[in-house]
């Protein structure tokens, strides 16, 4: 008899409480403390509410999900489900894997959590691989390997419009507090599994625009085995300025006619660290099961 | 005299007096300039460069006994690290050439003459990139091109040897008009090409054993690349005043004539020239009494473009502007760091550009720029110091280049890779370019195609009168250069500016940086931002002060 199994991310993934439903997953949302107040993303703070907040200067910080509520989440599902894959957002961002990790292991087994490594569109993209697994039979412990088998065929690029945030947050690396300097520069940064890090330096939204289209041209024909359209997940995101999004979609499709192009905000968690008026071009190889 | 061969010790005169010879003139070749802009000179480049040589050899002649070979390695290597300019990179490269053709001999003969010079060429036009006839290159090419047809109509005498290749040089230096238009519409001939003719004749002046002072002052040595301050003030001007004309002949002026007024000329001064030209003279002259030579030239026609300069007034501003460019505190010392993969050199003047380069990750900053071009050992000094594998230098002025292109050939234990960056926006844009992550290959690769999406014009003076393209300016006008000629000219700096930008925009353009020179206040920088974003409201402006001499405003368009 086949198994029942449950999938769980994030609201990292950029998957909104509605479009679980519609795929059959569960999200966990994000709490954020915005003056110290708790909010959590998607259900008590919507993305308006909190670029309005962060405009206003107010003091934002991002936590990971409670272990209260990771269990209580957990708890409920396996009462009609067999196992659970969880899908966090990177290790390399967030304590939450590691957290889960942790309590995963007082489940036998059943709760298996994934740590690939993979934050908004890209992770999105391995909650849907998840689904695609199970659909074939898959338990949730082959699950999990084949997703983190899979981990570094991924790639994100984010251009950003300030340094302004990322400096206010502490989350810049050295590389990119090399940034640092009187000349106001578009810097795009990367983030290739663990962290995310100063990749290179624009002066005009068109050079940084074509610096990450060449980026990730260059990541599928050399390490996704070819740019090609039935090999790799091609995606955008962005943090609130969508009319920018949209025409940096037009100018991805130019550059790679003929793919799908999957295009989503970016999760709060890192908006808050990027700010407003970031651009950001992904993709992901595509899993072969 | 043996009149068939050139031993050491001579050898070392004519080089001496070839040095002595060109700086003497080096005024008047700095002033063979196509463009009125205030720059590196070439005389002064030239002359910087021949005197890194002339210096160890004078020094290597002092003590007597001296041989081919040390002569030629001081001559070689002297010129080499003191190269500076492109005509002194192609300076140091003739002679880089030439000594390899004589360094084996003891006596030096026609035919070895002969393969010296076409070694010395062929060298030479290795140096550089893309050999422009009309220049310096194609003045010592037809030189040698005599000397081949010369040694092998076995011609041993020297004397006559020498002359008939000079003979040769000097025609083929009157062509180089001809052969650059630029040349032609400004009325010069090529200065590099001047500044050779200048060193070869000195040289074939102690060859025939005229009297010449070989003296050179070594103490500057130590300081390296700099002039020699203490003995530019105890320096004494003979003659005063630098007159200039043109006579406009109404009366025969042949040979005898020219020869009388040559002779009268030296009677009242030094440093003549005298160039006729069918029915014009073109007259220079350094004395203490330019009545006397106008007087004498007022006998042969009317006179036109007189200019008369007291150049003991412009020597002490001279000696001003050096002392005030000695006060400035010493370049601090960069600490040799943890070994790095890729390092940053970039030449540029002003403190808020040196700021920008160094904000953006660039280890160290030469000084220097249009007026101050830096030499090759001043290169090899900053490669010295930026404790990396892989070196990328920025020159950011075509002048300074190919200075660049000869410190990467002299070093051996890291990898130089020259960016020719003309403009410091060009600079700025190739450092903003560099991906830490790729290679150094394809980082040169970007670098190289994104330089060339800028284009940049700088707002300066000219320092003399002149039409370009049909377009009159007077010195002192405000001149708007782009990066292929003057885009705008007028008497007010803003104005020019402005309208320098209106030229440089183009479809695409998205950033226009202004950065702002030291002459010119922030109020002022402000206002013609305002202007700027008003006519391009789709472009983002940013404003920069740059602290820059010479330009008032530097602009880029990207």
């Amino acid at each position: 008899m086949t198994k029942k199994i449950a999938v769980v991310t994030d609201s990292n993934s950029g998957i909104t409480q509605s479009q679980a439903k519609e795929c059959g997953l569960y999200v966990l949302p994000m709490p954020f403390m915005i003056n110290e107040e708790p909010f959590y993303e998607d259900i008590t703070l919507t993305q308006e509410q909190f670029y309005r907040r962060l405009s206003e200067n107010a003091d934002v910080i991002t936590s990971q999900p409670s272990p209260e509520d990771v269990m209580k989440l957990w708890d409920e599902l396996l009462a009609s489900y067999d196992e659970i894959v969880h899908i966090p957002m990177s290790s390399g961002l967030s304590g939450s894997c590691q957290s889960a990790l942790m309590l995963a292991q007082d489940y036998d087994g059943r709760v298996q959590v994934v740590n690939n490594q993979r934050i908004s569109v890209t992770q999105r993209q391995s909650a849907l691989d998840a689904l695609m697994l199970i659909e074939k039979g898959f338990d949730a412990a082959r699950v999990k390997q084949a997703l983190e088998e899979d981990k570094f065929n991924s790639s994100i690029y984010i251009m950003l419009d300030t340094l302004y945030y990322l400096k206010k947050g502490g989350r810049i690396t050295p590389a990119a507090a090399a940034l640092g300097t009187i000349l106001r520069l578009k810097p795009v940064l990367q983030i290739q599994g663990e962290k995310l890090d100063a990749f290179a330096k624009a002066r005009t939204v068109s050079q940084g625009k074509s610096i990450m289209i060449n980026a990730i041209r260059n990541d599928m024909e050399k390490r996704f085995d070819g740019a090609l359209a039935d090999n790799i997940w091609l995606q955008i995101a962005y943090t609130h300025d969508r009319e920018a999004a949209e025409q940096l979609k037009t100018e991805v499709l130019n550059a790679f006619p003929g793919f799908d192009v999957h295009m989503d905000p970016l999760s709060l968690s890192i908006a808050c660290h990027i700010g407003p008026g970031a651009l950001a071009v992904a993709c992901c190889k595509r899993l072969n099961a | 005299m043996d009149s068939k061969t050139i031993d050491a010790g001579l050898m070392a005169r004519m080089f001496l007096a070839g040095a002595k010879n060109l700086e003497s003139k080096k005024e008047w070749i700095n002033e063979l300039n196509v463009f009125p802009v205030p720059d590196g000179d070439t005389g002064t480049n030239m002359t910087m460069t021949i005197m890194a040589a002339a210096r160890e050899v004078s020094a290597l002649y002092d003590m007597g006994d001296i041989d081919m070979a040390s002569l030629c390695k001081a001559i070689s290597s002297g010129s080499l690290r003191g190269a500076r300019g492109n005509s002194g990179v192609i300076l140091s490269q003739l002679f880089r050439g030439f000594t390899k053709g004589v360094k084996e001999c003891t006596d030096i003969t026609v035919p070895v003459l002969a393969s010296a010079f076409e070694k010395a060429v062929e060298t030479a036009y290795k140096a550089v990139m893309k050999p422009k006839e009309g220049t310096i290159l194609t003045v010592a090419k037809e030189g040698a091109i005599k000397a081949r047809e010369l040694a092998d109509a076995g011609t041993e005498d020297m004397t006559e040897f020498l002359g008939q290749v000079i003979a040769r040089a000097d025609e083929a230096l009157l062509q180089t008009p001809e052969l650059l238009p630029v040349l032609k519409q400004a009325g010069v001939v090529d200065s590099g090409g001047q500044g050779l003719m200048q060193v070869l004749k000195g040289a074939y002046d102690a060859y025939l054993g005229k009297e010449i002072d070989l003296t050179f002052d070594r103490e500057s040595r130590t300081v390296s690349g700099k002039p020699n301050f203490e003995a530019q003030a105890s320096a004494d001007i003979k003659f005063g005043y630098c007159t200039e004309f043109i006579i406009m002949l109404n009366k025969v002026f042949n040979i005898k004539t020219e020869l009388d007024f040559k002779a009268y000329l030296e009677s009242i001064g030094d440093s003549i020239v005298v160039v006729a030209d069918e029915d014009v003279v073109k007259v220079h002259v350094h004395t203490n009494d330019p009545g006397l030579a106008i007087q004498k030239a007022l006998k042969y026609g009317a006179l036109s473009n007189m200019k008369i300069d007291n150049m003991r007034l412009e020597h002490q501003e001279k000696l001003f502007k050096m002392s005030r460019q000695e006060e400035k505190p010493a370049k601090e010392e960069v600490l040799p760091g943890p070994k790095k993969d890729v390092g940053f050199i970039a030449v540029s003047a002003g403190d808020g550009i040196a700021e920008i380069f160094k904000g953006l990750g660039v280890d160290y900053i030469i000084e220097g720029g249009q007026t101050m071009n830096p030499s090759t050992e001043d290169m090899l000094n900053a490669i010295d110091k930026v404790n990396a594998d892989n070196i990328f230098i920025l020159p950011n002025n075509k002048n300074i280049i190919l200075a660049a292109n000869q410190a990467r050939s002299l070093v051996k234990d890291k990898k130089i890779i020259v960016i020719p960056t003309k403009t410091v926006p060009q600079g700025i844009t190739a450092v903003i370019n560099y991906v830490p992550d790729l290679s150094v290959g394809e980082n040169e690769e970007t670098m190289l195609i994104e330089t060339q999406a800028v284009s940049t014009g700088q707002v300066t003076y000219a320092v003399r009168d002149t039409v370009i393209d049909g377009q009159e300016i007077r010195q002192g006008d405000f001149m708007g250069l782009g990066d292929h000629g003057i885009l705008s000219v007028g008497s007010a700096i803003s104005k020019v500016a402005f309208e320098m930008v209106e030229a440089m925009m183009s479809e695409g353009k998205e950033l226009i940086s202004v950065y702002y020179g030291e002459e010119i206040s922030q109020e002022d920088a402000e206002k013609l931002k305002e202007r700027i974003a008003e006519r391009f409201p789709e472009c983002d402006i940013e404003l920069q002060y740059g602290g820059q001499p010479i330009y008032y405003y530097i602009i880029s368009a990207e």
